[in-house]
């Protein structure tokens, strides 16, 4: 066996179509139905997470638990394919409003330490139902009518981006 | 040896036959829909360089939808009536549009009868920043009605979806 022949195939081809062919199962099922590849498109979610980053969606983090304030989530529109990548701020059941981009969660100023610019954003208060999370992105420095925030069903929620 | 291969060529062939069985079954209707929606797509990202193109391509666009089509973009935009009127945005937003690309994603088709379907989709407008060359989507999640006369499938019913309420 030459030198490269024994690089590309190793000692053993048989058992090195094995390793590959077992390799190439588990990435599939990995990055198929456990951690879900997305690219991030846009700037709704600066500075957390830029537009063109390659990040993770943790498709069973919500298997036995429920999703949490601060978790980065991936919400599915028609499919998985295309997502909305989104902060929870606000937990079922609970009022979420925001004055002049001052977050409010049962009337109690909410600080929220990933927002570094923010804009005088107002959104009036809506109080949560027991299956409905309230979303928003991390850049108010952005106009309010250019960004996608608001009530999303806990259906919807994918998993949560984990990188 | 020899038996084991064998068995392994029959699984390929089964697996094989599946697919097939699988593919030939999405066929009919509601291949015909995702043909036509991808039709559609290509023909939005088509370029044309105004005057008869622009007219031509509004009613080329136009074709995929019933005279009596009802375009719902959600609370705060008035439902589109009518397929003359959606043609006449269409020739008049031209120049605008250009600058867009149209993705379909995620098309689940349903077919009811032999003149209904349902359709569900994302549908993505990705504008590229010349400069940079940086690309951004603005993503909507639509339902769609459909009905077939003729042999041809079109949209009656486009309703946007809002995800984030």
């Amino acid at each position: 066996m030459t030198l490269t022949r024994r690089l590309v195939f190793g000692s053993n081809p048989r058992r090195t179509a094995v390793r590959v062919l077992v390799l190439a199962a588990v990435s599939f099922i990995t990055f198929k139905w456990v951690l879900m590849p997305i690219r991030a498109e846009g700037i709704s979610m600066l500075p957390t997470y830029r537009s063109g980053s390659l990040n993770l969606v943790n498709r069973l983090s919500f298997t036995y638990g429920k999703p949490e304030r601060g978790d980065v989530i991936g919400i599915r529109l028609a499919g998985p394919h295309v997502l909305y990548v989104k902060r929870i701020v606000a937990l079922p059941g609970e009022r979420f409003s925001m004055i002049k981009g001052q977050a409010y969660i049962n009337g109690v100023p909410f600080i929220e330490t990933y927002v570094r610019e923010r804009r005088q954003w107002d959104i009036p208060e809506v109080t949560l139902t027991a299956r409905e999370y309230f979303v928003i992105g991390d850049n108010r420095s952005m106009r309010a009518s250019d960004h996608d925030f608001g009530r999303v069903d806990i259906s919807r929620i994918v998993g949560k981006v984990v990188f | 040896m020899t038996k084991t291969r064998a068995l392994a060529a029959a699984g390929l062939v089964a697996v094989a036959g599946v697919a097939f069985f699988l593919w030939s079954g999405s066929s009919g209707d509601e291949r015909l829909i995702r043909d036509q929606l991808e039709a559609l797509r290509t023909e939005v990202n088509s370029t044309t360089t105004g005057g008869f193109g622009s007219v031509a391509r509004a009613a080329n666009i136009g074709s995929y939808f019933t005279e009596d089509v009802v375009v719902d973009l959600g609370e705060s935009t008035a439902p589109i009536h009518g397929r003359l009127t959606l043609m006449g945005m269409a020739e008049r937003l031209q120049p605008r549009t250009a600058a867009f690309r149209m993705e379909l994603d995620d098309v689940g088709v349903e077919i009811h009868s032999a003149a209904t379907a349902d359709v569900t989709l994302t549908v993505s407008f990705i504008r590229q920043n010349i400069p940079t060359g940086e690309e951004s989507r603005d993503a909507r999640e639509f339902g769609l009605g459909l009905t077939k006369a003729d042999g041809t499938w079109r949209i009656a019913r486009v309703t946007a979806i809002d995800v984030l309420r």
